[in-house]
């Protein structure tokens, strides 16, 4: 089988790091959907029920972007840790963007899935 | 309670110190929020079983933070984008696209193309504010610049009309100017907040930063 061009290789990996980075924001909302949590636990939620393998210090600028733009909203918690935690949890306005995102990405996906069909068959 | 041991308390402040410096142009109050919800991750993800935070754990949180140059620069262009995005100041506006030109061609004609179209709105209703002032010179002149050549215009009224220029428009470039201006400005501004918004959504590989 002929191996892939590192060039080829290289052009793949930035697709899916923009992949990934583009579904981050649904991704933070939809783990704050029902909760509130502080960053470190958003980081562990994304990591355990999803594929995304987030870089810390992508999350935290892009949860005080949300914040600024009023879809989350955030207040300190003392912990047992001896330090306060800075927990965060949805505005109505974050949830109404979390659902408007998760039609469109249902829609996306299940169009997408009808085009990449035949791939599968082709194995 | 975590026990912290002294290299590791002198390696969190080092880089805490190093972001702050750079964190220029936010307030200081969401600064200081910044700098503590990093200090309370750093403790809860460098401690070893909840009991201790040593130098080594330090080290490997730090570094998968990235730098502080790197960590501040992502806090800085998520921060304007944000403002300006529920903002309609040109000088917000600005400000995200001069960040977006430092880091792409097209971001810096992006930038170009806002600070003509806001020159050039602000300079016709400065013409037609000035016109009343300097009724002889101010306004929108033709130029004879060669033999079937010419050139236009737009003087706010300091100093005396070139030889041979002909004046358009006359008083009416009070309304004239007024009218263009304000929507030079208001096409700009929308201009400028869909290449803010188209930005966000591009935004990722620009910066070379993994997810």
């Amino acid at each position: 089988m002929k191996r892939a061009d590192p060039k080829d290789q290289d052009a793949a990996d930035k697709w899916e790091v923009q992949l990934r980075k583009g579904c981050l924001e649904l991704a933070i909302l939809a783990a704050l959907w029902n909760q509130k949590l502080y960053g470190l636990e958003i980081l562990r939620r994304l990591e355990s029920d999803s594929d995304l393998i987030v870089s810390e210090g992508t999350v935290y600028p892009l949860l005080s972007r949300l914040k600024a733009l009023e879809l989350v909203r955030s207040e300190w918690v003392e912990s047992d840790a001896g330090h306060p935690r800075k927990y965060y949890a949805l505005t109505p306005a974050g949830k109404q963007r979390a659902l408007d995102m998760s039609k469109t990405w249902a829609g996306f996906s299940s169009s997408m899935s009808k085009l990449l069909a035949p791939l599968g068959k082709g194995k | 309670m975590a026990r912290i041991d002294g290299d590791a308390q002198q390696k969190i402040d080092a880089y805490l110190s190093r972001l702050r410096a750079r964190l220029r142009g936010i307030n200081e109050q969401d600064v200081r929020e910044i700098v503590e919800e990093l200090r309370s991750h750093i403790l809860d993800k460098a401690s070893v079983g909840g009991e201790e935070v040593t130098a080594g754990g330090v080290g490997g949180t730090l570094a998968a933070l990235g730098s502080p140059e790197e960590l501040a620069s992502e806090y800085m262009t998520d921060n304007l984008l944000a403002r300006a995005e529920v903002s309609r100041s040109p000088v917000r506006i600005l400000a995200s696209l001069f960040r977006w030109a430092s880091l792409s061609i097209a971001g810096f004609f992006a930038f170009l193309a806002s600070i003509v179209g806001y020159l050039l709105g602000v300079s016709f209703i400065l013409c037609a504010v000035l016109k009343p002032v300097h009724p002889q010179t101010a306004g929108l002149w033709i130029l004879p610049a060669g033999s079937d050549d010419f050139l236009i215009s737009l003087r706010l009224g300091f100093g005396s009309a070139p030889p041979g220029a002909r004046e358009l428009f006359g008083w009416w470039i009070v309304p004239i100017g007024l009218v263009a201006g304000c929507g030079l400005m208001m096409l700009t501004t929308r201009f400028g907040l869909w290449c803010v918004r188209h930005y966000r959504r591009s935004r990722g590989l620009p910066l070379g930063q993994a997810v």
